[in-house]
């Protein structure tokens, strides 16, 4: 961050009047703990969350990223990843498949109780899987993610075995998520309300209350001894506990980080980013989510993106560098792939996606896109080149939705007329399940490349109009759908990288998409708050070694 | 006023209000089933959550989506009529829970929005109708402005200068007292331009009148004749502009209630318009049109005290 700090008049003269104020209101930040790193215990960390409240704090239930992200401070999963991707032990301290892939036995700790005095054994596990895959528990996103386990037989004591239908190459990534956690079988029983105000797992803290609109309190599991094999040290965490606060407003959240009012901001955007690089005090976290890329889908399930070379023309004509490099403040880097930069089996080509606005135009006459009107828009037999971009104001950030308008400018020039389209959540979703749309962008957070199979399977193509599909390129390839479903099946390390790369060669290769940059997910925090990381599976923060300096 | 006449006006008003509670919950039901998006959504996560096609049918199967409109919208009214707000689809609570719980939070910031409003108003139109010419001319930009002000513009300044730079106040609402200070200045500004432009101008008017002309001759002082006779002349439009204003400080209780990170009715609503939650949705919208409601009964009994007229001349207003 120090690298980009620059000194303008204006915001100078700002920094020495906070500084003055900081000075005068509070003791020095920088004392002795923070100088030599020592841990200090006690103190309550407020973390400013700018994503949705969940409506309910269990993420076995429906599973998207604002549950997962308060719930990894209070549940654990049966495995996690290191900062190089590889599986390393959490609640289970190992696993073996056997040679048909079908059955895996997991072996738990024997010394994990959660936080209401049950027992972590294999039974507590069989229950959680029960849990996700029982309709009446409304999960989405786990139930999808354990789609290939058919049952769960506690061994012993100690041991799991899962039986899969079919082999699960993906199997370990799934149960590294938040959305698959253990949680306290006593706890799930006492039914969905009360599971939902307040889950019961292994984690570092526990749910303490809960102010709807407000915030939720987490207090210290002093009991707890139990984080993922990478954890900087053992024991109870060192925080009194958390208080968890829901501040919709961007500036709001870092007008609150910048007054002292809260320790951490999520969510933080770029023109926030640029302002708190240049106080040189704040500290940024950068933890791009895994799974998909941010990227433009080229729905190539009708006209006219049903032709390859309408698609070429428009990521021919389109220029997004300059928009992302301007827009973004140098927060977020170009992506050539349609995976996450975090995958380690990510492909990026970038020599798929030079602009020509010449080559464009001349696929488009290829076409047989020749008719202009007044404003340069082409058609085709009467039916001009129109476009539908529905955006989700919910999940597009402003740069984003800047950007999208800066693609609208550039198609322009070869004669595509974009209709950018911004709405609400449930209207975006409705746009889509009807088909009414040629360009879309969709985030889709998942640990490992088995999301390619989510997003680009012909199974997740869903007939019009009966509900969400995640396949919105609408990309129908048997040879794509055969690596998909090897891959997904295979065992062998290299093999399976292998398939995987395949299969980004013929998405990328076919223009289906157009790769923006990794989903953008930065926290900012006061220099006081130390220790404090974001998980390597979805990126979550920890505050399990967190503390507050003096 | 003979008491028949009493009773019917009470029957009467009784009437229009539950008229007008049906027309909104009815408005509110078809307008937001008229917006495209999927309440089935919304109960299996929103936001980001991918839910299958099995998880979605049986969803809009319990809770009644897959029914024609009209019977689900007969649905609601036979709830309705019994009490029944009906439970959130997000978040699966009763509503009347829901909204007892963030009820109080809005009708605080409102109510004081609605106070430091008619200070401010009452403050500058008194001395704006002293001021003379110039005055006149500066106080009316000043409404002017302060009328058309966006709430969220409001806030973000505030914020800018009295949290951010001069570090008085904190951003986010808070449980000290202090928390409650901007939002209730962003509300009441806008408001206040409204208020005292309207008083102003009836205030002028007053001083035209015999009744002031005579007060004056009397021997009134100036001060005395705006704050004993102008003012409470003035008063009385704004008084019947205080049940629209309630109305108008819900509505920016949203925006005020975001940005500001407070818990309310405000933020309640625009969440659950998001996710097409239409019980919250709907009952919320009840609830506002309720307050609205007895708020123009209130102002029509206090304006009725403010001004002899309507007591001896039985009841025309």
């Amino acid at each position: 961050m120090s690298s980009r700090r620059s000194i303008r008049s204006l915001p100078a003269l700002a920094l020495v009047a906070s500084g003055a104020i900081l000075l005068a209101g509070c003791a020095p930040s920088d004392g002795d703990a923070a100088a030599t790193g020592e841990p200090v215990e006690g103190g309550t960390l407020v973390y400013a969350s700018g994503d949705a409240e969940p409506t309910c704090l269990d993420p076995h239930v429906g599973g998207n990223y604002p549950q997962a992200l308060i719930a990894g401070q209070f549940l654990e999963s049966l495995v996690s990843l290191d900062e190089d991707g590889e599986v390393i032990p959490w609640l289970a301290t190992q696993w073996t498949a056997s040679d048909d892939g079908l059955t895996w036995d997991f072996t738990l700790r024997d010394d994990v109780s959660f936080t209401d005095g049950t027992p972590l054994n294999a039974e507590a596990v069989k229950v959680n899987v029960e849990h996700l895959q029982n309709p009446d528990t409304q999960s989405s996103t786990g139930y999808l993610a354990l789609g290939k386990v058919a049952s769960v037989e506690a061994v012993s004591d100690t041991v799991a075995r899962f039986h899969l239908t079919v082999p699960d190459s993906a199997l370990l990534e799934s149960l590294s998520q938040p959305w698959t956690a253990i949680e306290s079988p006593a706890g799930i029983a006492r039914g969905m309300d009360e599971n939902c105000a307040a889950p019961i797992g292994t984690g570092p803290f526990v749910v303490d209350g809960w102010v709807p609109q407000d915030h939720v309190s987490l207090v210290r599991n002093d009991d707890y001894d139990s984080g993922p094999a990478d954890r900087a040290h053992e024991g109870a965490a060192y925080l009194d506990g958390i208080e968890w606060r829901f501040i919709p407003d961007s500036a709001s959240r870092y007008a609150a980080l910048q007054a002292g009012e809260v320790d951490v901001i999520d969510n933080a955007q770029p023109d926030t980013l640029d302002q708190a690089s240049k106080t040189g005090t704040l500290v940024e976290i950068d933890a791009p989510r895994p799974g998909a890329s941010n990227r433009i889908e080229l729905n190539s399930g009708q006209a006219p993106f049903d032709d390859v070379r309408v698609r070429e023309a428009f990521i021919r004509a389109v220029d997004v560098n300059d928009g992302i490099d301007a827009l973004f403040f140098g927060t977020a880097a170009r992506s050539f792939s349609v995976l996450s930069s975090v995958e380690p089996l990510a492909y990026s080509d970038d020599a798929l996606f030079g602009t020509d606005l010449d080559a464009a135009e001349a696929l488009l006459d290829e076409a047989g896109w020749t008719e202009r009107d007044a404003d340069g828009i082409r058609s085709k037999d009467g039916v001009p080149l129109t476009l539908r971009f529905p955006v989700s104001t919910n999940q597009s950030i402003p740069a984003e939705q800047s950007l999208f308008e800066q693609v609208q400018a550039t198609a322009k020039q070869a004669g595509f007329d974009v209709q950018l389209e911004p709405v609400d959540l449930s209207s975006w979703y409705g746009a889509l399940a009807a088909h009414e749309y040629e360009l879309v962008s969709a985030p889709y957070t998942k640990v490992g490349p088995d999301v390619l199979r989510i997003l680009y399977h012909s199974d997740s193509i869903t007939p019009a109009p009966s509900g969400y599909f995640a396949n919105l390129a609408q990309l129908d390839d048997p040879d794509l759908d055969a690596l998909l479903t090897a891959a997904a099946s295979e065992s062998d390390p290299d093999a399976r990288a292998s398939l995987y790369e395949q299969a980004q060669q013929i998405i990328l290769g076919g223009f289906y998409a157009l790769p923006l940059y990794d989903q953008q997910n930065h926290f900012l925090h006061s220099p006081k708050l130390q220790g404090a990381r974001a998980m390597p599976t979805v990126s979550t923060p920890t505050f399990a070694d967190a503390w507050l300096a003096d | 006023m003979p008491r028949s006449r009493v009773l019917r006006r009470v029957a009467l008003r009784l009437a229009g209000a539950v008229f007008v509670l049906w027309a909104v919950a009815t408005l509110t039901f078809f307008a937001i089933h008229l917006v495209p998006g999927d309440p089935a959504q919304a109960i299996l996560g929103g936001p980001g959550s991918q839910a299958s096609q099995e998880a979605l049918d049986r969803v809009r199967a319990d809770y009644g989506l897959d029914q024609p409109l009209l019977v689900q919208y007969a649905a609601m009214l036979g709830r309705l009529l019994s009490g029944d707000l009906g439970d959130s689809y997000a978040l699966k609570t009763p509503v009347a829970g829901l909204i007892g719980g963030q009820i109080l939070g809005t009708l605080v910031l409102a109510l004081l929005a609605l106070v430091v409003a008619w200070v401010l108003a009452v403050a500058l139109a008194l001395w704006s109708t002293s001021a003379g010419r110039a005055g006149r001319a500066i106080a009316g930009g000043l409404e002017l402005t302060a009328a058309a002000l966006p709430h969220f513009w409001l806030a973000t300044v505030l914020i800018a200068v009295f949290s951010t730079a001069l570090g008085w106040l904190p951003p986010v609402s808070n449980d000290a007292a202090s928390g409650l200070v901007l939002p209730v200045v962003t509300l009441a500004v806008p408001l206040a331009g409204f208020l005292a432009q309207l008083m102003r101008e009836q205030m002028l008017q007053a001083l035209e009148e015999p009744f002031a002309v005579s007060a004056a001759a009397r021997g009134e002082t100036a001060a005395g004749l705006r704050f004993r006779h102008a003012l409470r002349h003035a008063a009385l439009p704004a008084i019947n502009l205080s049940g629209w204003a309630v109305g108008y400080l819900i509505s920016g209780a949203v925006v005020v209630e975001t940005v500001f990170a407070r818990p309310g009715l405000g933020r309640t609503l625009l969440r659950a318009t998001e996710l097409r939650d239409v019980p919250v949705v709907v009952g919320v919208v009840l609830v506002v049109a309720l307050v609205y409601v007895l708020m123009t009964i209130a102002t029509d009994v206090v304006s009725r005290l403010a001004d002899p007229r309507t007591t001896h001349s039985g009841g025309a207003t």
